[in-house]
């Protein structure tokens, strides 16, 4: 199983996610490359994360994002 | 069709169609704040059907259709039934990787909608820099908002409604406020123009291009370098560009930017007359 950092290096190899507490504001991730991740996070981790929680607040940086794994019931 | 009350509601809507998604498939990208100005002016409508979410964003003399559907099958249930397709001129952007997109192309078709136009998205990757003082460029200039008409007049003129995401006026004095659009003026007109979004480590281009009358002077070179060396934080430029507009995309290339696997489909529907 990838670990976040790694499929988030994927989708934006050209970033490092690592150094960014604001993935948004950070010009790290678009809305298209939100919905690539959420479709990734999903194969990865078996889940199907809720509509009503693609919202950017939850893909603001890696903590944020690890919340939403576990809040869909994956184990990051 | 009811109209989009708030942001929410989208997401409300979402959330419904993913709920039961066995292959979750959507055109719907948009950022928050356009969802909140295209709600603000008016311009979202909404259908949800059997598995599958329509909006529709008027644009002119036609209007946008964005899907969230459940799976590609639900998708190709739907969106022949729909009745605004019998009513509006509708253009609709099928977006991902190419591989990826052949079921939802030809379930379009079997809609009701023809192809259009290919869009290929280019990107450039920047190395980090020291942000410097960027030089002021002569007859470059950061467009003010008395600017916004003739801009509108430009970008109207030398780009394609249905494929090119043309900006209302409104959103063009908006670039104008966040100073995203510089110009160079010559004989009290705007003889080119670059229209461009920077978020954080991020730049797109949304329009660049030079009046007719001005052409091979060089301006928009001058015009794209001021751009880049303005955006020294910039990591990653891009851009949308039609796939069959080669002298475009040549120049982009002599800047760096390549082809990074995002292609962009639009079709177009003409409203039943009888």
């Amino acid at each position: 199983m990838k670990t976040v950092p790694e499929i988030l290096k994927e989708i934006r190899p050209e970033f490092d996610f690592t150094a960014s507490n604001d993935f948004i504001n950070d010009g790290m991730l678009d809305s298209f490359d939100m919905m690539t991740l959420v479709s990734a996070l999903d194969k990865n981790y078996g889940i199907s994360i809720q509509g009503t929680d693609i919202v950017p607040e939850n893909f603001k940086n890696l903590q944020t994002i690890e919340a939403l794994l576990r809040q869909s019931g994956a184990k990051p | 069709m009811s109209p989009v009350r708030s942001a929410g509601e989208v997401l409300e809507a979402i959330q419904k169609v993913k709920a039961g998604a066995t292959a979750f498939r959507t055109n719907f990208f948009p950022v928050q704040s356009k969802l909140e100005s295209w709600v603000a002016h008016d311009e979202l409508t909404t259908e949800t059907r059997d598995n599958v979410t329509f909006f529709v964003r008027k644009d002119r003399d036609f209007a946008h259709l964005y899907f969230c559907a459940a799976s590609p099958s639900a998708f190709g249930g739907e969106i022949g039934q729909l009745s605004v397709i019998r009513t509006h001129k509708l253009a609709i952007d099928i977006v991902g990787p190419e591989a990826s997109l052949t079921e939802l192309l030809s379930l379009a078709e079997q809609g009701g909608f023809r192809r259009y136009s290919r869009l290929v998205r280019l990107a450039r990757v920047a190395s980090p820099i020291t942000p410097t003082f960027v030089p002021a460029a002569p007859g470059i200039n950061v467009a003010i908002k008395g600017d916004a008409p003739e801009i509108l007049a430009l970008i109207e003129g030398s780009f394609d409604r249905f494929a090119d995401q043309l900006p209302t006026l409104y959103e063009i004095e908006a670039a104008i406020a966040a100073r995203q659009i510089l110009i160079i003026r010559q004989n009290e007109q705007i003889a080119a123009l670059v229209f461009f979004e920077t978020q954080g480590l991020t730049s797109t281009i949304r329009y660049w291009l030079v009046a007719a009358p001005f052409h091979s002077h060089g301006l928009g070179s001058t015009l794209i370098r001021h751009y880049f060396s303005s955006q020294p934080a910039v990591r990653r430029f891009i851009l949308w560009v039609t796939a069959t507009n080669q002298n475009a995309i040549q120049k982009y290339q002599h800047y760096g930017y390549a082809p990074d696997g995002l292609v962009d489909h639009v079709l177009v529907s003409e409203p039943v007359t009888s």
